[in-house]
């Protein structure tokens, strides 16, 4: 039966422009919702086209995206955050082939125009990608040798494998980007020629370089910046630590850093930060990885001198940091030097963060104050007419997806400037989200443990670069994505006017969301999307967004008219299954009309099939159908209270309908499946198909 | 509200109730059907034992012998009726109809009832009619006896003698508007109260405590209704099926106490020590014993009651 | 509210044998609200008749609608011209009786055929639950008994306090399901400090405005000359 594959955007009807949380999020909007659905009715390579519909780097993100969209999941308040991360790779990672196919063919150059992109990193990238899209001429220069900036140079491969960025690369480059690698602007190629060449330079250098500390012993032996080890370890240019390393810094780069010595081969890695533990801006995730593999944190102590001897390293002394930030929340460490400390080290590796390298704007009329490029955030524009930035050059130190995102903006101003001569100012983005799961909803619903995968054992990850992260299995990316709650994609009054206000979705509604106001109204961002009150409605006047049976009907009906009925297997069975039961994509794919016929088996599969109306139960007889199977979830397993007793009771009310309009109420019955789906389908309906087979031909 | 010193009908019954006798009435059910035999032997059973039968009115709603017809029929053998008259299948045009048509055949006593709802009868599809209930018929046969006028207000031609009786349930709830709907009763017009049968001797007295301090007593003659019990499945049987009858634990144990055999001859035993209890109940006029198909044990109940001989009035 | 029951499917369908192309007409009010004849309903219905008549070896068209409410003209006229236009032989009613027969007294040649029996005014006591509330009677005396119908509630319609048959405040008609009116009354009286006003007797009710008094219509002096 055909999946329901209706188009990002769609909700926009019961939701108005509010989108869920998690999409609001993500920088750049991924229709989390709609991929995580479509995973869910096993449609991956659907999904991935909707990763890729805003995100080119959906290969990097679904291995180290800070994911945002976890972060702000509307299921957290019922037990915890969808995996979304790990969803995304699974897809990444299961359909190749598919993206290939749909790889893009290179962009014919439609526009007279063109624009030069400094820097081939996530923004960069995104920008000459788009821009590429629309016809312009782009030129990306690139100082390495690869492309991908700090994805390709600065994330550890146990982290992220060059493979992953390479995918993502490929598609970006089909689109027919001229790339000139290994060529740095102000050395190869001066930003004059490139403002002569283009008309339009977009800077996205990032921020490729190191802060030092301004304390004494940073340029003995042993010292490292930490951008440079990062890039050394990424090209297999081991350097060489001592036993004792101590990483300076407590963000997300200073973890990768201390990380990734550790798998260099120290006996003892240590990390210092001016940051208490809570206030360490690492993610908490990464910090917990770091201590597993035995990284030894030490919070709230300031630097003040890197101890040398014979122009080597032997330790750093510390002072008390007793707080980071001032009342208005400013970077403003103070100390008390009192208190300090000693810790013997031979190497120690700075990574307090990053800037930006900007020697080849000298003696251009651009703008940079304090080693910062001036840049409209609006606008993006910089001090120069036709010179735009984008990336963390312009935004400060950030995430790759917002890296990404600012590179799509890039991508409008840039063409607006070519296209008009002026500059587009970007509304500032003030994304209307549908707010958290109330918790009264949330205490109504189900709890289902997040599916978790193993990292590899501490002491066997750093031995080596390895990646630490298995991908999900099938399984456990579809018993994941079935914990999506799908927001607001529930049930809503389609036909207002047949509503009666009768009040039975309000008494119906397992979560308590329903509410008559003359009319009935099933608050958008509460509905679960159970579909019990589209199933009792008695005015039918209620749909579901996601999955309305309504469709399921059509497709049903569809299915069955592409059959000849002399040669369909009997008995006819229609098997109503819940899709939530599925471990693969066996039963989640179309059925050939020939198969349908051979098996005598039409399957349907259906998100709970609780939102099962009476009709719907009893149209298959009408169609042909000798018997019908429901199929729900294991006992007790359904992802929605109360459905199960109700759906009981609806089918008892149809079995006996049936027997009195002579099809037989025991040609409808209701299965629980044991284990999943895809291993105790066939046999129910083996075993429904056998029985009474003499009495079941010929209901058409 | 009924004055006791105007003669209402001049009735046995009344006669008996006046004259400070201690009444006894009982049951005398129609046949089903025409069998005006079967009739006239029960009639025989209980004649003289008795100050009046009550005459059923297709009780429990099954279908019966007319009330006024066999009511009729024990006029002319010489025992006196107190016909009872149900709402539940006659308006009020029948009702007043039937009324004049029991006067003029000579009957003196009416018991005023709502009667049992047909669905426990042998009719339960029938419609009812219910265009009274039994204290509008009260009110309705008192006003055309002493005001001479029928419900719509147009006079009678000839007067009726009626001596007018209700059923009181002192069992039934809500408890405490029991004696609020037993004065309701007497103010529609009740001469003479029959009550259900009584087995919580405690509650009847609590009862009849409350309906003399009303004074009820002083306006209208109370008889106390008792039923024997035939053996311990039968109480058993009212004391579940039976609403408005609650029959305490003691008196099951007490018939279930004595052997299959005896069991009948405990229920009389009790039977007579429930009329010597209700005998000093003040307020107790006399007693209604409703001895359901054992109309043959009347006549020894009443002697071994020591209620024997009945007054010649 | 009107609370009306589907009749059994197969006294529907004998009402159905002799005609081809049958119109199945649903009421969006009242009945689509007790559940037995709206939208869904009438689907229901609809596809259960085309069953039971292909096992017969019988194909009849058999065709689906639901309007509003039936028991108005400008609701039902649609109706009237489809019957007419489509020559449709029969219609099946899911209304109350009061739309079927809104519908007869309109449809000219094309018999109508009630599919439900029509019960009572009720409310919703429960989900999936209705009790009679009023009876129509024509004349409310309510004010006298707490707000409460004895006509409507009471199985013997009793006007003066309950009969013997009321034991822990149900009705011996039916005590599983049936609760005593009476003890309803008493206790909100009592609750509302006016048991006094059971004390009087209320006499025999004028029953002349109910359907005793022959057929009834109601009119607005505003809208309708009188």
């Amino acid at each position: 039966m055909p999946m329901d594959k209706s188009s990002p955007g769609f909700l926009n009807t019961i939701a108005g422009d509010a989108l869920p949380t998690c999409s609001a999020a993500c920088p750049v909007h991924t229709d989390t919702r709609e991929y995580v659905q479509r995973v869910s009715m096993g449609d991956y390579e659907g999904a991935l086209d909707i990763l890729l519909e805003v995100n080119p780097f959906p290969s990097v993100c679904g291995r180290i995206c800070h994911h945002p969209c976890e972060s702000h999941c509307r299921r957290a308040a019922i037990d915890e955050a969808v995996s979304l991360r790990m969803i995304k790779r699974f897809i990444v990672e299961n359909t190749r082939q598919y993206r290939i196919a749909r790889r893009k063919k290179a962009v014919q150059v439609s526009k007279d125009k063109s624009a030069a992109v400094i820097g081939g990193g996530p923004s960069g990238l995104t920008a000459a990608m788009d821009l590429a899209l629309r016809g312009y001429k782009v030129k990306v220069y690139e100082k390495d040798s690869k492309l991908g900036g700090m994805l390709a140079h600065a994330i550890p491969r146990y982290r992220l494998p060059p493979e992953a960025l390479a995918e993502d690369i490929e598609d970006i480059l089909a689109t027919g980007i001229e790339v000139h690698s290994g060529c740095t602007v102000g050395q190869d190629i001066s930003f004059e020629q490139l403002k002569k060449d283009n008309d339009a330079v977009l800077i996205a250098v990032g921020l490729a370089e190191s802060h030092s500390l301004p304390i004494p012993g940073t340029s003995g032996k042993g010292v490292f910046l930490g951008v440079t080890f990062l890039w050394d370890v990424a090209n297999g240019l081991c350097p060489e630590l001592g036993k004792r390393t101590l990483v300076i810094g407590g963000g997300n780069v200073a973890i990768d850093i201390a990380r990734a010595a550790k798998r260099l081969g120290p006996e003892k890695v240590y990390m210092a930060c001016l940051e208490s533990r809570d206030e360490m801006p690492a993610w908490k995730w990464e910090i917990d990885e770091a201590e597993e593999e035995g990284i030894e944190i030490l919070n709230s102590w300031g630097p003040k001198e890197i101890l040398e001897k014979d122009g080597a390293v032997t330790g750093v002394r510390f002072r008390r940091c007793s707080s980071v930030f001032d009342a208005q929340h400013r970077f403003s460490p103070t100390y008390d030097d009192s208190e300090t400390n000693t810790v013997a080290v031979d190497s120690v590796i700075l990574g307090i963060g990053q800037k930006a390298n900007l020697d080849f704007l000298a003696g251009s009329a651009v703008s940079v104050n304090g080693g910062r490029l001036i840049c409209d955030r609006e606008s993006m524009g910089t001090s120069e007419p036709g010179i735009f930035a984008c990336g963390e050059v312009m935004t400060g130190p950030g995430s790759a997806i917002q890296a990404v995102s600012t590179g799509h903006d890039a991508a409008k101003v840039v063409s607006h400037y070519l296209e008009t001569g002026k500059l587009l100012k970007l509304p500032n983005k003030k994304v209307l989200d549908i707010g958290e799961l109330p918790a009264v909803t949330a205490a109504n619903a189900r709890h289902f443990d997040r599916v978790c995968v193993e990292l590899s054992d501490p002491a066997e990850r750093i031995k080596d670069f390895s990646p630490i992260e298995p991908v999900y299995t099938e399984e456990e990316a579809l018993s994941e994505s079935r914990r999506c709650l799908s927001c607001a994609t529930g049930a809503h009054l389609q036909f207002p006017n047949h509503c009666a206000g009768c009040l039975t979705c309000v008494r119906i509604c397992p979560f308590g969301v329903a509410q008559v106001r003359r009319t009935a109204f099933m608050p958008p961002q509460q509905c679960q999307t159970c579909g019990l009150c589209a199933a009792e409605c008695p005015a039918f006047a209620i749909d579901t967004l996601r999955f309305p049976t309504s469709a399921m009907k059509t497709a049903v009906e569809d299915s069955v008219s592409a059959l000849d009925p002399g040669r369909i297997a009997r008995p006819f069975l229609i098997s109503y299954c819940c899709v939530n039961g599925t471990t693969s994509r066996k039963y989640l794919g179309e059925q050939s009309a020939e198969e349908i016929m051979e098996s005598g088996i039409l399957r349907v599969l259906v998100p709970c099939v609780g939102r099962l109306s009476m009709a719907d139960l009893i149209s298959p007889f009408e169609l042909g159908a000798d018997k019908v199977a429901v199929v729900s979830c294991p006992e007790d397993g359904c992802y929605y209270p109360r459905v199960e007793s109700w759906l009981d009771r609806r089918i008892k009310r149809t079995q006996k309908y049936l027997d009195q309009i002579g099809v037989g109420g025991e040609n409808l019955q209701l299965f629980n499946m044991e284990g999943s789906g895809d291993e105790s389908w066939p046999r129910i309906w083996e075993k429904f198909r056998a029985v009474n087979l003499e009495t079941a031909v010929g209901n058409l | 509200m009924s004055d006791k010193s105007v003669v209402k009908s001049g009735s046995n019954l009344e006669r008996v109730l006046s004259s400070g006798h201690f009444a006894v009435t009982c049951e005398c059910g129609p046949p089903k059907g025409a069998d005006v035999e079967l009739l006239e032997k029960k009639v025989a059973l209980i004649k003289g034992c008795v100050d009046a039968a009550n005459v059923t009115d297709n009780q429990t709603a099954v279908v019966r012998m007319s009330s006024i017809a066999a009511s009729s029929i024990l006029v002319k053998n010489g025992m006196e009726p107190v016909m009872q008259m149900v709402t539940r299948d006659r308006n009020r045009i029948a009702a007043q109809s039937d009324v004049f048509g029991a006067s003029a055949l000579g009957i003196r006593n009416m018991l005023c009832l709502t009667g049992d709802h047909q669905s426990f009868g042998n009719h339960p599809k029938s419609k009812n009619v219910f265009d009274l209930d039994s204290l509008q018929l009260l009110d309705v046969v008192r006003t055309i006896r002493d005001r001479g006028v029928v419900n719509s207000g147009d006079p009678v031609q000839g007067g009726i003698k009626m001596f007018l009786g209700a059923a009181a349930n002192p069992f039934a709830d809500p408890f405490e508007f029991r004696v609020i709907r037993l004065a309701k009763k007497i103010d529609a017009g009740a001469d003479f109260i029959q009550t259900q049968c009584i087995y919580d001797m405690k509650r009847f007295r609590d009862f009849m405590k409350m309906a003399c301090d009303m004074g009820l007593d002083k306006s209208c003659y109370i008889l106390a209704g008792l039923t024997p019990l035939k053996s311990a499945g039968m109480a058993a049987y009212m004391n579940k099926n039976v609403s408005g009858i609650t029959i305490p634990e003691e008196i099951i144990k007490r018939i279930k106490g004595a052997a299959k055999n005896e069991q009948a001859e405990e229920g009389i035993r009790l039977l007579l020590d429930q009329i010597q209890e209700v005998r000093e109940i003040p307020g107790i006029s006399g007693v209604h014993i409703m001895a359901i198909e054992w109309e043959d044990r009347v006549r020894e109940i009443t002697e071994r009651a020591g209620l024997l001989p009945r007054p010649l009035l | 509210m009107i609370v009306a029951d589907p009749k059994p499917f197969l006294q529907v369908k004998g009402y159905l044998e002799d005609f081809q192309k049958i119109l199945v007409v649903g009421c969006g009010t009242c009945t689509t609200v007790c559940l037995s004849g709206g939208e869904a309903e009438v689907q229901i219905l609809a596809s259960g008749l085309r069953i039971a008549f292909g096992k017969d070896g019988r194909k009849k068209t058999i065709l689906e609608e639901c309007i509003q409410r039936q028991c108005d003209l400008e609701f039902v006229e649609p109706v009237l011209s489809r019957v007419e236009s489509e020559n449709i032989d029969a219609v099946v009613s899911l209304a109350c009786g009061v739309g079927v027969n809104f519908l007869a007294d309109r449809l000219g040649k094309t018999p109508i055929f009630p599919g439900l029996d029509t019960t009572f005014y009720g409310a919703n006591v429960e989900q999936g639950l209705w009790a009679e509330m009023c009876a129509g009677c024509g004349s409310c005396i309510i004010a006298h008994t707490g707000g409460i119908c004895p006509v409507a509630r009471c199985s013997k319609h009793l006007l003066n306090g309950p009969c013997g048959g009321s034991e822990k405040g149900r009705c011996e008609v039916d005590p599983a399901n049936i609760e005593c009116v009476w003890q309803l009354i008493y206790d909100r009286l009592k609750r509302l400090g006016r048991l006094e006003d059971l004390r009087h007797l209320l006499p025999a009710k004028d029953w002349s405005t109910a359907s005793d008094g022959g057929v009834r219509r109601s009119t607005r002096e505003q809208l309708y000359d009188i």
